[in-house]
């Protein structure tokens, strides 16, 4: 019993820490020129997307390395596409409005919130593609599917039945079924408010 | 003194484009806020604001040019928590002004709205200020505010970042009505987790309705501090 209750709680410390690495919480975030940004993402940008103009590039640091994102607007949607401290692609992170989701993925991710809110109000919704570099690129520039993962990244201010009330960050799956969340933090706003 | 000089010529030119009609006064505005977070979410919040002049455009000129002491406003909130994003506030105010004291009641909505580019903070007060001899002055403000981060999208500790404000404020003392605005500028710096520091060009205008169209340049540097 005393093993099992062990076993239990070491497990129960395992996937805590998994957890909280999987979140990968941002240290430092900062603006940087072209120049800084390794060539294999400048390469990999440039040929996934073609047509787009100045990319905005930022250098983003986590307690364990740091990564690269490039963000920017192309046909009506606001990109953003994340390279490994090396430049090699991670992932790329369309925002869209809920409505252009297929109204079954939907209505998944509403009967989530259905059951864990009292209310909830979207604010942001991002389509996030994974892959192999090569199919990424396949994908945005011939729209192949082909080894390209989806998922769906949401922000959402949420009344937990249980009581919590906060800003939520969910990410679902391709079907839009629920894998995990993190609570966003609000910068004290002393300045703004007093 | 090259800078000193500039200074001068700004106020001078900025006089001489006012009417002598026209009230125009600058100087300095320190000011310094605590905002104590409670562990149920709320915030209890106090906050001094010292003004002293150092130009004022008044008819005798050896009274121009003169360092004196304006005003102290102290201030204390408390501020329940309705939402992540929204807050409710009431506080009270004294001010410490040469035959002028007053006292005020505040009551206050602040939301936050974020932004691809930094927060949008709003803040709509109401307030009823009281001073002997007067009639009540009500007023109802609401100010926007735009926090830009300088280095990328969020402010991290150790970074810089702007705020842009705008206050128009409605005020009402017995049939008298006014408008003031507040046009604020100020670069600041997040210096860790708890604490920032900002310099400010505060533009006040007032008495659009009343005799003396009245404006205050005030160069403020501000102390946050939270814990």
């Amino acid at each position: 019993m005393r093993i099992y209750r062990f076993s239990l709680l070491f497990a129960a410390c395992f996937l805590q820490a998994a957890l909280v690495f999987s979140q990968g919480k941002i240290e430092k975030e900062k603006s940087i020129k072209k120049s800084e940004v390794p060539e294999a993402a400048l390469e990999w940008l440039d040929d996934a997307f073609e047509e787009i103009k100045k990319p905005k590039w930022y250098q983003e640091f986590f307690e364990n390395g740091y990564s690269y994102e490039a963000k920017f607007r192309f046909q009506e949607h606001f990109y953003s596409v994340e390279f490994d401290s090396l430049g090699r692609i991670e992932d790329v992170e369309v925002e869209i409005q809920l409505s252009e989701l297929a109204s079954e993925i939907r209505e998944t991710i509403e009967a989530y919130w259905d059951t864990n809110y009292e209310k909830y109000k979207v604010l942001k919704v991002q389509i996030q593609y994974s892959g192999e570099e090569d199919d990424l690129e396949d994908f945005f520039d011939e729209d192949s599917m082909e080894g390209v993962r989806i998922a769906y990244e949401i922000e959402y201010h949420g009344k937990e039945i249980s009581g919590a009330d906060e800003i939520w960050e969910a990410t679902f799956d391709s079907a839009g079924v629920f894998i995990s969340k993190r609570k966003i933090i609000i910068r004290i706003s002393d300045n703004l408010t007093f | 003194m090259k800078k000193l000089s500039l200074l001068a010529f700004l106020l001078v030119f900025i006089q001489s484009v006012y009417a002598q009609d026209r009230v125009f006064m600058t100087g300095f505005f320190p000011e310094a806020a605590l905002t104590k977070k409670l562990s149920n979410g709320n915030k209890i919040n106090f906050k001094v604001e010292n003004q002293e002049y150092f130009y004022r455009n008044v008819e005798d000129p050896s009274e121009r040019w003169k360092v004196s002491h304006y005003r102290t406003d102290l201030m204390a909130f408390y501020d329940w928590k309705a939402s992540p994003l929204y807050s409710l506030a009431f506080g009270v105010f004294h001010r410490i002004h040469e035959g002028a004291n007053a006292n005020r009641l505040i009551q206050q909505l602040a939301f936050i709205q974020r932004t691809r580019i930094g927060r949008l903070g709003h803040r709509i007060r109401t307030d009823q200020t009281f001073q002997t001899a007067e009639q009540v002055v009500y007023r109802l403000r609401y100010r926007l505010a735009w926090d830009i981060p300088l280095e990328g999208t969020t402010l991290d500790p150790g970074e810089k970042y702007l705020v842009i404000s705008d206050e128009p404020i409605f005020g009402l003392q017995g049939e008298e009505f006014d408008i003031e605005n507040r046009l604020v500028l100020s670069l600041g710096k997040l210096i860790d987790e708890q604490n920032k520091i900002e310099y400010s060009i505060d533009y006040r205008t007032d008495g659009f309705f009343q005799d003396g169209f009245r404006n205050r340049l005030w160069f403020k540097i501000g102390y946050f501090y939270n814990f």
